[in-house]
C-alpha cells in the first residue's frame, strides 16, 4: 500500500501554468520533427532503445509525450536529452514514421541554442575549426603516421572554418549545470 | 578498374591506424584505386547535436570534393557512411541542395547530386564479391569462430541503404567473413549498438551496452568479434580494456574486417594489417590459424 502512495506521489508534479502551449507547434515547425504529430504513445520507440534498456529513466516516448504536453523548460534542460547513442532503432521501428531520433536532434538543437548543450559537443565543434577533425593534432600519431608509411593529414582547414562561422553554430556555450 | 576517394573521418587516421592501414593493403590486393583527398573534413554527424544544419553542410562540403574530382565516395567508419548517405538523400530535394550551395558558394564549392558513398565493406561485397574472395584465400581460418557486428549507421538510416541491406537481419557481414573461412557465429544482441555516439556525455551508458554485448559471448566459445567501423572498435576494444581492469572477465581479442580478410590472404600481420597495436592482443586468433 505504502509502495502505491508512494508511486501516486509525484516526486515534481507540473503546474499547469508552466506549460507552453506553443512548444509543440514549434518543435513540429521543424520539418525533421514533423512526424511528431502522429505519435500515439504506443511506445515501441522505448522498447527499442537501448539507453532505455540500461537506463529505464531515458525514455523516447516519453520525451515525446512531454513535448505534446508543452513541457518546454523541463525537455529542454533535461540532460537525458543527449543521451541517444544514435541507433536509429526508434526511427524504424515506429508505426507512425515519427522519426524520434529526428525529433530528438530538433529538440538538441534548440536546446543548445539555449545554453543547454554538455560541453563534450561544443568542445567538438570548436575543434572542428581548428582541425577539420574532432581532435586535436597530436604528436604521437603523426609519429606513428609516418612510421607506417601513411600520407599525412592535412591540419589547417579555413573552408571548414569559414562555413561553420556562416551557421553560428561556434558561438554556442556549453551548458553550466548548477548543484 | 574500381577507384574511390578514400574518406578517413576523424578517428581511423589519429587513433585506429590499424584500420586504415589494413583497409589500403585490402583495397590494394583487389585492385581497388584509393584516392586521397586532403581537403575532406570530419562528416559531420556529431555537429548535428548542435545544428542539423550545419552537419549537412560538413555533409556537403564533403561530398562536392570528391563530386569535383569526379569520385565516389569509400568509407571507413559506419557513421561517416550513414552520415553522408543521409545527406545524400537529403540533397536529392532541390530547394535542400539549393539552400546548401548557396552557403557553399562562399567556399567556391557546389554539390550537384551526383555522389555516391560505400562503406569498404560494401565495396568489397559489391565490386570484388564474396565468390571470388573465397578464390583468393590462401591460409585456413576454419578454426576461428567470430562474432559478426555490423555498426548501427552501416545500414541506418534504412531508406539510405534500401538497394544494398535491410538492418532488421543483415547478412552480408556474416557472408564476408564466411568468405575468409572463418564461423560467424549468431548472437542474440546483434543488433545491440556500441554506445560510442553516447559515450562523450555518458561514459557508464556506453560500458552498460559494451558488457550487455561481450555478456552475451560468454560460454558461446567466441575467438574474436570482427567489426567494420572504428568506433565500434574503441568501444569493444578499449572500452573492454577499461572494464576489464575492474572485472577482468572478457580480453575477447577484437578485429576489423579487413584485418582477417588481410590474415586469409596472407598478409603480413604486423606490417600490412597494423595488428600490433591491438590494445588486446590477438595472438590466440593467430595461434589458430594454419
Ligand atoms: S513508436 Fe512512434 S508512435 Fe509509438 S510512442 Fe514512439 S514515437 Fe510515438
Ligand atoms: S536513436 Fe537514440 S532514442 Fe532512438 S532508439 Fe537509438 S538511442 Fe534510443
Amino acid at each position: 500500500m505504502n509502495k502505491i502512495k508512494k508511486i501516486l506521489e509525484l516526486k515534481n508534479p507540473v503546474s499547469i501554468s508552466e506549460l507552453d502551449p506553443n512548444f509543440k507547434s514549434e518543435v513540429i515547425a521543424h520539418p525533421d520533427a514533423r512526424g511528431l504529430a502522429a505519435c500515439f504513445s504506443c511506445g515501441t520507440c522505448s522498447a527499442g532503445c537501448p539507453i532505455h534498456e540500461v537506463f529505464s529513466e531515458y525514455s523516447p516516448k516519453k520525451l515525446a509525450k512531454m513535448v505534446r504536453l508543452g513541457m518546454r523548460k523541463q525537455v529542454l534542460s533535461s540532460p537525458y536529452i543527449w543521451y541517444c547513442a544514435t541507433c536509429h532503432n526508434c526511427e524504424q521501428r515506429c508505426p507512425q514514421n515519427v522519426s524520434f531520433f529526428n525529433v530528438l536532434n530538433v529538440l538538441k538543437n534548440m536546446a543548445a541554442k539555449e545554453g543547454y548543450a554538455p560541453s563534450a559537443w561544443v568542445e567538438q565543434t570548436k575543434q572542428v575549426v581548428k582541425t577539420g577533425i574532432v581532435f586535436p593534432t597530436e604528436e604521437n600519431w603523426i609519429k606513428k603516421r609516418e612510421e607506417l608509411s601513411l600520407p599525412s593529414l592535412k591540419e589547417d582547414h579555413p573552408k571548414l572554418k569559414k562555413i561553420i562561422e556562416l551557421t553560428g553554430v561556434n558561438k554556442i556555450k556549453p551548458r553550466v549545470d548548477k548543484e | 578498374m574500381n577507384k574511390y576517394a578514400l574518406f578517413l573521418g576523424c578517428t581511423t587516421p589519429t587513433k585506429v591506424l590499424q584500420y586504415e592501414v589494413a583497409s589500403r593493403w585490402v583495397c590494394k590486393y583487389f585492385g581497388i584505386e584509393l584516392i586521397d583527398i586532403k581537403d575532406f573534413v570530419c562528416c559531420g554527424m556529431n555537429q548535428v547535436n548542435l545544428s542539423i544544419e550545419t552537419g549537412l553542410l560538413m555533409a556537403a562540403m564533403n561530398l562536392a570534393l570528391a563530386e569535383t574530382r569526379g569520385l565516389n565516395i569509400l568509407t571507413l567508419c559506419a557513421a561517416c557512411t550513414g552520415a553522408l548517405a543521409e545527406a545524400i538523400e537529403r540533397l536529392e530535394d532541390k530547394a535542400t541542395r539549393d539552400e546548401v550551395n548557396e552557403k557553399l558558394r562562399d567556399i567556391r564549392l557546389e554539390y550537384k547530386g551526383k555522389v555516391k558513398v560505400k562503406h569498404i565493406s560494401r565495396v568489397l561485397y559489391e565490386d570484388i564479391g564474396v565468390e571470388k574472395i573465397k578464390r583468393e584465400v590462401k591460409r585456413d581460418l576454419s578454426g576461428l569462430r567470430v562474432a559478426p557486428h555490423y555498426g548501427c549507421h552501416y545500414l541506418k538510416p534504412r531508406s539510405a541503404f534500401e538497394e544494398f541491406e535491410k538492418p532488421d537481419n543483415p547478412k552480408t557481414l556474416h557472408e564476408l567473413i564466411s568468405a575468409t573461412g572463418a564461423h560467424p557465429i549468431e548472437y542474440e544482441t546483434l543488433g545491440l549498438c556500441c554506445g560510442g555516439k553516447a559515450f562523450p556525455v555518458s561514459e557508464d551508458l556506453a560500458h552498460s551496452l559494451v558488457q550487455k554485448k561481450l555478456d552475451d559471448f560468454m560460454n558461446k566459445e567466441v575467438d574474436a568479434m570482427v567489426l567494420q567501423c572504428q568506433t565500434c572498435y574503441l568501444m569493444y576494444s578499449d572500452q573492454q580494456k577499461k572494464i576489464d581492469e575492474e572485472y577482468s572477465k572478457y580480453n575477447l581479442p577484437i578485429l576489423l574486417y579487413p584485418q582477417l580478410l588481410g590474415l586469409a590472404l596472407n598478409a603480413n600481420p604486423i606490417k600490412e594489417l597494423g595488428l600490433g597495436l591491438h590494445r588486446i592482443s590477438p595472438d590466440k586468433i593467430l595461434a589458430k590459424i594454419t
